[in-house]
Order: C-alpha cells, then structure tokens, then sequence
C-alpha cells in the first residue's frame, strides 16, 4: 500500500502545486491589473510597450490599443527624450540590472507629473533579456506637498526674523516669541543694531514674554546681544521677566545684575521713558 | 598711517578725539599719549571718543580705551565713547571684546550731551 500510494501522493501533491502556481499567477495578474497606485508597463528590449495595466492607463491618459507598440519616449518631455534619456535608461537597466529616476514625465494631453520611476530588466534563465519592466509612480501630490512645506517652513523662518518696532521716539522694541538659537540671536542682534543707530534710539525694550524657557545658551545669547547694544552706546531693558522665567535664571547662576529687568513690557516701558526723561500724564480737560 | 591722523580737540572743557577709520597698534598707543598729555594741559572734564569711522576693532584697541578711560578717570575726567557701528559691535561681541565700565553713546551729538548733564549712575535700577 505504502509504496503504491507514494507516487500517486506525490503526483497528487504536483498537481495541487501545478494548480496552486496557476491559481498564484492568476493572482498576480489580478494584483497588476488591480493596483491603483504603480503603473506597471511592460517594455520590448527597444522600449516599445507590449502591455500594461490598468492603472497606467489612468496615470498616462492613452488608451492600451493606442500606445501599445509605440516606444515609451512617448511618456516623456521632448527636450529629455533629445537628450537621449530614454536610451539611456534602458541602457542602465540591461547593464546594472535595473534603473531608477525621479523626474517629470508627461500624459497623453500634454500635462507634466512628477513621477518615480524603476526600470527593471527581465532576463530568462540563460540571461537572455527578454522585455523591461517599468514601474511609475505619480509623486506629483508628494512633490507638491514637498514644496508647500519647503515654502511654509521659509515663511515661519521669515516670520521668525524678530522684528524691531520704534514704539517712540527714542524707543526700539523687539518682542521675541519662540526659543532663540545662534542663529536667530545673530540676527536678532544685527536687526536690533542697526534699528538703533538708524533710528538713534537710546532706549531698546527687549521684551522675552514670549520666550517659552530659558536656558543659559539662551541666556547667554541674551547678554552678548545687551553688550552689543551697549556698545553702541543704548541702554536695553530686559521685559517680560515671568516668575519661572526668573526662577530658572537664578536656578541657573546666570547675572544679569548689570542688566534693567522688569516684569512686565509696561513697566519697562515706564523705565524708558524716565530714563529719557518723559512723563505720561492724563489730558487735562477743562 | 601715523599718530597725526588722531585728531584731539579741545571743545569748551571737553577733549574732542576721532580716530582714523582703521587704525593700526602705532595709531592706537599714540593715542593714550595724546589724550594724557592733552587732559593734562586743558584739564578737561571729560573725554569724547568718536570712533564712528572706525570699521575693525581689536583686542589691542579695545584694551587702550579700556586703560585709557581709567586713567582719565584717574586724571578727574569723564570718557565717552561715541557712534560704535553695528558690524563693530558685533565683532566685538563675538570676540569677546568689552570695554569694561566706559559709557558709550550713539552720537558725539548725545555724547556731549552725557558730559555736561550730572554722571549718570552705573546702576539704573
């Protein structure tokens, strides 16, 4: 029994492999045809499609009847395919086995997408290449994105360039929010010079309420930029010194005795206009 | 560039010093001599140092100053430094530079203004 019923359980066992592959590749073919995201094109060794999938047909635009048999340059702008681009991939992917691209590629109507590209070459068991396998994805939303974060981080960085505001004659004010690195301090420090000799204000209100924590790099950043002003010959007045901010000043051994310090921009406000001699007083109505 | 390129003027009872744009060590131990000699003669009550076209400062300039308001004090004088510009003030403090106590004003204009109004206290507050 036993060895009658080997070879039978072992053709048995072939078949349902047999079967099981054709069901697999069957699969796969659904997979292909099915993925949304990758156009998958099949190329010949010149570049001419010989299939594709349904997806690349939405991302390409053509029709499969109209671009099979056309050479893949179709899909590219003209001025890469003068270049010899198109060659060139295909020459890639045969010699190191595979290509891949980042780039604009071009729809039936003429409208540009950012694609990625892999160009795959596919090669018998003797090594004979056989066709190209290209895989492209629409990266256009991706790049857009990429470039809307690229435009919105210059813009917080711009914004982040502290602006000096000449709140009266003989007064500059820089109002800081957010944490202050190097470089934000370098520039601080050119933007609050400069706004001083300009305007010839004595007084400079350097207000730090909207500085979130201190730390002593922070600080430290904070007392170059007052010698610096001082240099000059203006005086700064360190506002908006809140309670934590002055417990972790002091936690920190950092001496600022040298520098006016008030807790409120109102009260350093006060202490300007005193140092320039002024006095603010209610209108007298009659 | 020679020490005659420093220029002290007496104006009223203050010393009127401007130094050359880019003053080498030379220009700047001339001018400790300079100011001394002329404190001594108009027995001046204070010192205002135009250093408004000068565009590098070093350690060697800024320790003259420094030591050389201390002697003016010394002397009964008062010293002013007057129209740092921004670029200076920034390399000075990337360096490290400061010019100890000496009181520095943005013009000669209000410098002046400082020596003849009553000293003003170190400490503000």
């Amino acid at each position: 029994m036993k060895t009658q019923m080997r070879p039978n359980s072992g053709q048995k066992q072939k078949s349902a492999a047999a079967k099981e592959i054709t069901q697999n590749s069957d699969l796969l073919q659904l997979l292909v045809d099915s993925i949304k995201d990758y156009a998958i094109i099949l190329l010949d060794t010149d570049g001419n499609v010989l299939t594709w999938n349904s997806a690349a047909e939405r991302l390409k635009g053509w029709k499969a009847e109209e671009i099979i048999g056309q050479n893949f340059a179709r899909f590219y702008p003209v001025e890469d395919v003068e270049k010899g681009k198109t060659k060139m991939e295909l020459k890639v992917a045969s010699e190191e086995g595979r290509f891949e691209d980042e780039g604009w590629r071009v729809r039936k109507d003429g409208s540009r997408f950012w694609a990625n590209v892999v160009i795959t070459a596919l090669r018998d068991k003797n090594g004979e290449l056989r066709a190209f396998g290209k895989v492209t994805r629409d990266l256009t939303d991706r790049r857009q994105n990429e470039e809307k974060i690229k435009k919105q981080a210059q813009e917080i960085l711009e914004m982040a360039t502290v602006p000096v505001v000449q709140v009266w004659e003989g007064i500059v004010l820089v109002p800081l929010i957010g944490t202050l690195d190097s470089q934000r301090t370098q520039q601080l420090m050119e933007r609050l010079l400069h706004r001083v000799t300009e305007t010839g204000s004595p007084i400079a209100l350097l207000d730090i309420t909207g500085v979130p924590t201190i730390d002593t790099q922070t600080a430290q950043h904070l007392i170059e930029t007052i010698s610096a002003v001082r240099l000059l010959g203006a005086e700064v007045i360190l506002t908006g010194v809140r309670p934590v901010i002055a417990q972790t000043l002091v936690h920190l051994g950092i001496d600022l005795t040298n520098v006016i310090t008030r807790s409120s921009l109102t009260a350093g406000l006060r202490m300007a206009l005193t140092i320039l001699k002024l006095d603010v007083a209610p209108l007298k109505t009659l | 560039m020679n020490a005659d390129s420093i220029s002290v003027i007496k104006v009223r009872d203050i010393l009127m010093v401007t130094m050359p744009p880019d003053p080498d060590d030379p220009t700047v131990s001339a001018l400790q001599d300079k100011v001394l000699s002329a404190m001594e003669r108009y027995e001046a009550k204070g010192v205002v140092l135009d250093i408004s076209s000068v565009e590098t400062l070093d350690s060697f300039f800024a320790r003259t100053v420094s030591e050389t308001a201390q002697m003016v004090t010394l002397m009964g004088g008062r010293t002013i430094i007057a129209g740092m510009r921004p670029a200076v003030a920034v390399t000075a403090t990337e360096i490290g530079l400061t010019l100890g106590n000496i009181e520095t004003a943005l013009s000669v204009d209000r410098a002046l203004d400082m020596v003849t109004s009553k000293p003003r206290s170190k400490k503000l507050q």
